[in-house]
């Protein structure tokens, strides 16, 4: 099945990069990654960001890495763009716990999930749908000039969407 | 860190130590040849991440280096998911290809994992007089860049680029292509790379 708008280049989002735009997004292998989205209707924008950790720990050179500056990095782009925070839907993946025995000590998936739940709820954005968790490697593409479109492929094969 | 041409040799030639010590438990447990690549090293930003290691499925047995220093980076088993059947059907006795992966694997690949891994670091050890002992084996049969960045996250919040000295494993009978790949945090590389210096001083 070919994708609307499948002629626009898919930008690729490495671990701590982030775009914001109208082209389709794509954030490969999502381990305890999170790769959040933000998509407002009325103007047919998105911001899509891949999330390593939930802490900056004050560090300011690579925002997109960390849920604590990322999240507000995002919604500044999308405000300069015009869009106002009530209009945003936040859609969320990833989060896995890919390796049982390291993931039971540090579980950076959940954490980097809850860090991410509780800066939307403090910025009043509505999380509307997610998938995190579980063990298994996500790919997720995100498609703002489509609806804000989210497909998913699964490392089993198993696709899905948000 | 950025090492010199000098230290890079250095450490290429600790990669060819170890890996050659784990191709020979490999060529034990096949019972065939194993051949190995001159040890790569590897400066990857996170950021492309994505472009060493992408959506394929692979199996990936990792340990922490832990010992002397605590947490020390990683070191890891790849193989990719056609090898990783292959491998263990050629130890189990199997032919079948087109097979769902099950628990025998998984623990075949854990042991097969955990015996190189462990020749790698004795031969390190030997030669450096650096213990780096491996944790428990963790296994990962999934997306290769989902695992990898996993470890990498792991490896704490100043990480922005990481270092990989990888050899590769390759059993042309079975068909058997593999890679040792070790991933040192800084102090453990920057530890590594000074004895290596006083070794080839002749200190």
């Amino acid at each position: 099945m070919t994708e609307p708008h499948s002629h626009d280049q898919t930008a690729m989002i490495g671990i701590g990069e982030y775009r914001v735009g109208s082209f389709p997004m794509m954030t490969i292998g999502l381990g305890s990654c999170i790769g959040l989205t933000l998509y407002d209707d009325s103007l047919k924008v998105g911001a899509m960001v891949h999330i390593m950790l939930p802490e900056s720990a004050g560090r300011k050179d690579r925002p997109g890495k960390y849920a604590d500056t990322a999240v507000p990095l995002l919604l500044k782009e999308l405000n300069a763009l015009g869009s106002k925070n009530r209009s945003l839907v936040a859609k969320m993946a990833g989060g896995a716990s890919m390796f049982e025995y390291f993931g039971a000590n540090l579980n950076i998936g959940e954490r980097n999930a809850e860090k991410i739940r509780a800066l939307l709820k403090e910025h009043n954005i509505r999380l509307a749908k997610e998938e995190v968790g579980g063990k298994c490697g996500r790919s997720v593409t995100f498609f703002p000039g489509n609806s804000g479109k989210i497909s998913i492929r699964r490392a089993d094969g198993t696709t899905g969407e948000l | 860190m950025k090492l010199s041409t000098v230290q890079a040799d250095a450490i290429q030639e600790l990669g060819n130590i170890g890996a050659a010590h784990a191709a020979t438990t490999l060529s034990q447990m096949l019972g065939s040849a194993v051949e190995m690549s001159v040890p790569a090293i590897k400066a990857i930003d996170i950021s492309e991440l994505g472009t060493y290691m992408g959506e394929e499925s692979a199996a990936m047995v990792a340990f922490e280096l832990q010992g002397e220093i605590p947490h020390g980076g990683y070191i890891i088993f790849y193989i990719s998911r056609e090898s990783a059947i292959r491998l263990t059907n050629t130890m189990l006795g199997l032919t079948d290809m087109n097979r769902t992966m099950n628990e025998m694997d998984e623990s075949a690949l854990l042991e097969v994992g955990n015996i190189m891994v462990s020749a790698f670091l004795d031969a390190t050890a030997e030669l450096l007089g650096f213990i780096m002992l491996p944790s428990p084996p963790a296994l990962s049969i999934d997306m290769a860049h989902a695992a990898m960045s996993t470890l990498v996250a792991q490896m704490g919040e100043e990480i922005d680029e990481v270092l990989l000295f990888s050899t590769e494993l390759i059993c042309e009978e079975h068909k058997i292509d593999s890679d040792i790949i070790m991933m040192p945090e800084n102090s453990t590389l920057a530890r590594i790379v000074e004895l290596m210096e006083n070794m080839m001083k002749g200190v």
